[in-house]
């Protein structure tokens, strides 16, 4: 797949393109989660670099002295491979903007900080169907704006962040097409390949980014799928799928079935929803990014529309089994998947719940392995 | 005779010869639907108890008690909801002002509770029988194995076991972790769907170091919240509560206040004169509503204070003289070997980092609204702000109470309260330079960290201190 390796290679070289553009006076952004408007850094002159790594064991590790240890790998692991010297970006980067919807996150902001790291954190309070809660997050971007002006020294016009926007939109349009074009049966791209898409269009400029998927939509129209048409379809939920933690979905796919689809609430653009390029641009932020996406495990209440979300996504794109991907310690997730595992068993849906802590050694793979297998085998055998 | 074995226990924990008629049936009823057997209460009375507290001071006694009746009131709240009382519940910590104004307005017409707090300190603490409950939601939803906190596992085996009903309104409170709320999401969607619950979150979105309390955004924020949250309950309940009665639980909870930092000057004192555990439950109706009322708890209080006075004066204490002290950041007596293994080995941990007041703490509020008041007032308790600020506090107290270190940890069931601790650890030392130590374990839940596991760690803890202090 040549455009998706152009954009793997984009992606691979962006921490020297970075430097050499802070070289140029630009200022670098690293941002945390789902919260944080692209848009918005972009529409300053900055440049976004969205801190999403994951999938090695090590960078959760180095942060024990001075975390719990039953903390989030995932949350661990964007300071982690700083501490460990791994980290070419976060030393050049001019601000870090955490969200802070939850206490991973939150613990997360508070070492940063306390590395002297250059941070400021985006609240985003969980009990979102309050009108208050809205407001204070409306607030909390006035105060992001603000503080990206004066960093950069670039007031950032309604011009300016429509043109950011339309330019973001335009790039989930893109990202929206490729993933319809999986409901149909074999999908062309599989969840592998499509979750590192979504990974490296988060290294790309959007003017480069948005011809290589609009190239690559072409092509995967006319493509023969890469997948068998008895390859059982699997819904891919969870938390994250952190840049570089491709074991799972390779592992699925390579054990005969495919990613057909993922609910995930971050690592992914979330491209079903567009922000309004009308009226007020910043109350368009906000609405879209906080109140009309599928909200998060964390969002309160949640479950119940993130059940019907994937029920939806079920019968759109005709999942045969469901993969719940959880990272170890993540205790809302941990609640989220007994709720979901009790409604897949009342739809009679194959669910398989996997664990990880990012270690994937050949001692941890061999039973992953074998697990993944059996369910791939079993969905197989109810589809035949 | 099997009677003797519940009389023995309230006698023991401070009920008088006339209260029996009236409790001992009650406290028989509690025992059997909390699945207490008879050996089990008698396993508390000649054994746990007496151990790990001071139950040769009536004010003990009489402390234990408060926490009996309240553990009886909470069997018997189905019985309140078929008679209409409404029933209001919350989780641990929240801002209790609002839970006892709903009392002082109207007392027979709403009961509120923790219930997991008093459940867990009560079955655990006392009876060392919280697994069962445990377990229970364990089976069913809440694995084992991701570190979810008792508590609110406990919450919802207790529901799941019908020792509780379903509450008319739980307002739960999500300043802390996010456990805690998620876990009543998680009840009402996978077992209870009566279970009715409100929300009320803060962002923890401070930078390291603020001053939380001297935000006025935040603290207004904070307010707006707490009203926001307040006007719902009563509008579910129909209980309307003027302010004045926040004021006047304000008043009340400052002259509580007041009395647990004159007890926690006594306890820092040197012979250390009460241990760990004893003390420390007198701190609980700052941060947990009793439905019961804090009346019964204040006597009790002014009763020990008085007799540990007597103590201090005596030079009479539970370590020698000049043994090393250290500031625990939070001893629960529902694991109470912990202090009494510190104890043992020579070292007192008399107090607990979170529930001891700083000096500003004990300041009158700066708002004359409740609701500003109460919200400052939370901004300026140590564990709900930014382990900036916490570590301040922390090195305040450890100056006023004279401690020679400090031990953080027991806490990793909680991704906030517990998850900074080692960063703190580092804070501390390196303002005060005094010795730091980190416990991994749970301070609630003792299945798996267990007296034989701590035990080494612990005993190194106090060989270093007495090292240090020879």
């Amino acid at each position: 797949m040549d455009t998706l390796e152009e954009l793997a290679q984009i992606a691979r070289t962006r921490p020297e393109k970075l430097k050499e553009r802070k070289g140029k006076g630009i200022k670098l952004i690293g941002y945390i989660g789902r919260f944080v408007p692209e848009e918005l850094i972009h529409a300053s002159g900055a440049l976004p670099y969205l801190m999403c790594r994951g999938g090695e064991p090590e960078p959760p590790d180095a942060v024990i002295p001075y975390m719990l240890r039953f903390m989030s790998p995932y949350d661990r692991a964007q300071i982690g491979y700083h501490l460990l010297g791994m980290d070419p970006v976060t030393p050049i980067l001019d601000l870090i903007v955490v969200q802070c919807s939850d206490c991973h996150e939150s613990r997360l902001a508070d070492l940063f900080e306390y590395f002297k790291l250059p941070t400021v954190r985006l609240g985003v309070p969980p009990d979102w169907e309050k009108s208050l809660s809205r407001e204070y997050y409306q607030k909390r971007l006035t105060w992001l704006r603000e503080k990206l002006e004066t960093l950069t020294g670039n007031k950032i016009s309604d011009e300016k962040l429509k043109q950011s926007t339309e330019s973001f939109n335009k790039i989930r349009d893109l990202l929206s097409k490729i993933n319809l074009l999986r409901k149909k049966p074999p999908p062309p791209i599989g969840g592998y390949d499509f979750i590192r898409l979504n990974h490296y269009s988060f290294y790309c400029d959007p003017e480069v980014l948005s011809g290589k998927l609009n190239d690559l939509y072409e092509r995967l129209q006319k493509d023969k799928s890469p997948f068998p048409g008895e390859a059982p379809r699997i819904l891919l939920a969870g938390h994250v799928v952190g840049v570089g933690d491709y074991v799972v979905p390779k592992l699925i796919e390579d054990s005969g079935g495919v990613i057909a689809a993922e609910f995930l609430d971050e690592g992914m653009r979330q491209c079903a929803w567009n922000v309004k390029t009308d009226g007020d641009l910043m109350a368009n932020l906000g609405e879209t990014y906080y109140s009309a996406r599928t909200p998060p495990s964390i969002f309160q209440p949640a479950w119940e529309e993130r059940i019907e979300s994937m029920k939806k996504l079920i019968k759109d794109f005709n999942i045969d089994g469901v993969i719940w991907y959880e990272l170890s310690f993540e205790e809302i997730y941990d609640l989220e998947c007994s709720i979901i595992s009790k409604v897949m068993d009342e739809m009679n849906m194959p669910f398989l719940k996997l664990e990880s802590s990012y270690e994937y050694s050949r001692e941890a793979v061999g039973p992953l392995t074998t697990r993944v297998e059996s369910f791939i085998e079993s969905v197989k055998q109810r589809r035949s | 005779m099997a009677q003797d074995v519940y009389e023995d226990f309230l006698r023991l924990t401070g009920f008088e010869e006339e209260e029996m008629p009236e409790y001992l049936p009650q406290w028989r009823k509690a025992s059997e639907k909390l699945g207490l057997t008879e050996d089990d209460i008698k396993f508390a009375t000649k054994e746990r108890l007496p151990t790990y507290f001071a139950v040769e001071l009536e004010g003990i006694r009489k402390l234990l008690g408060c926490f009996v009746k309240e553990t009886i009131d909470l069997t018997k709240a189905s019985e309140y909801k078929e008679r209409g009382v409404k029933i209001v519940y919350g989780i641990l910590p929240a801002i209790i002002h609002y839970y006892y104004a709903l009392k002082l307005t109207a007392p027979d017409k709403v009961f509120v509770s923790f219930p997991d707090i008093f459940l867990t300190m009560v079955m655990n603490g006392f009876f060392h029988k919280l697994a069962p409950y445990l377990e229970e939601a364990e089976k069913a939803g809440i694995p084992y194995g991701c570190r979810h906190c008792a508590l609110n596992k406990t919450r919802y085996a207790a529901r799941r076991l019908r020792i509780i009903p379903s509450p008319d309104i739980n307002w739960v409170w999500g300043f802390i972790c996010d456990e805690g709320p998620k876990t009543d999401e998680f009840i009402r969607i996978y077992h209870d769907p009566e279970w009715k619950t409100y929300i009320t979150r803060l962002p923890h979105d401070q930078p390291l170091y603020t001053v939380e309390d001297e935000v006025t955004d935040r603290v207004e924020y904070l307010a707006s919240q707490m009203r926001d949250g307040f006007e719902s309950v009563q509008k579910e309940i129909g209980i309307k509560v003027p302010e004045e009665k926040i004021k006047e639980v304000i008043g009340i909870w400052h002259r509580y206040a007041d009395k647990l930092a004159e007890l926690a000057l006594l306890m820092a004192a040197d012979p250390q004169p009460l241990g760990a555990v004893s003390g420390r439950l007198f701190w609980e109706p700052l941060f947990t509503p009793f439905n019961t009322g804090i009346e019964a708890m204040e006597k009790a209080l002014d009763i020990t204070i008085k007799e540990v006075k007597q103590r201090v004066a005596g030079k009479e204490g539970i370590l020698p003289e000049g043994a090393p002290k250290l500031l625990i950041y939070s001893i629960h007596p529902s694991v109470p070997w912990v202090a009494k293994i510190f104890e043992e080995n020579g070292v007192g941990i008399p107090l607990s980092e979170f529930f001891i007041l700083t000096k500003k703490q004990l300041m009158p509020p700066t708002f004359e609204n409740p609701y500003m008041a109460a919200a400052e007032g939370w901004l300026r308790t140590s564990a709900m702000v930014n382990p900036g600020y916490q570590a301040e506090q922390m090195c305040e107290k450890i100056e006023t109470h004279k401690f020679d270190g400090m031990v953080f940890g027991l806490m990793d069931f909680d991704r906030w309260l517990g998850s900074p601790h080692r960063l703190l650890a580092r804070m501390v030392e390196e303002k005060t330079k005094l010795p730091v130590f980190y416990i991994e374990g749970d301070n609630w839940d003792d299945r798996d960290y267990s007296q034989e596991a701590l035990r080494t760690r612990i005993e190194s803890i106090c060989e270093i201190m007495k090292m240090r202090k020879a």
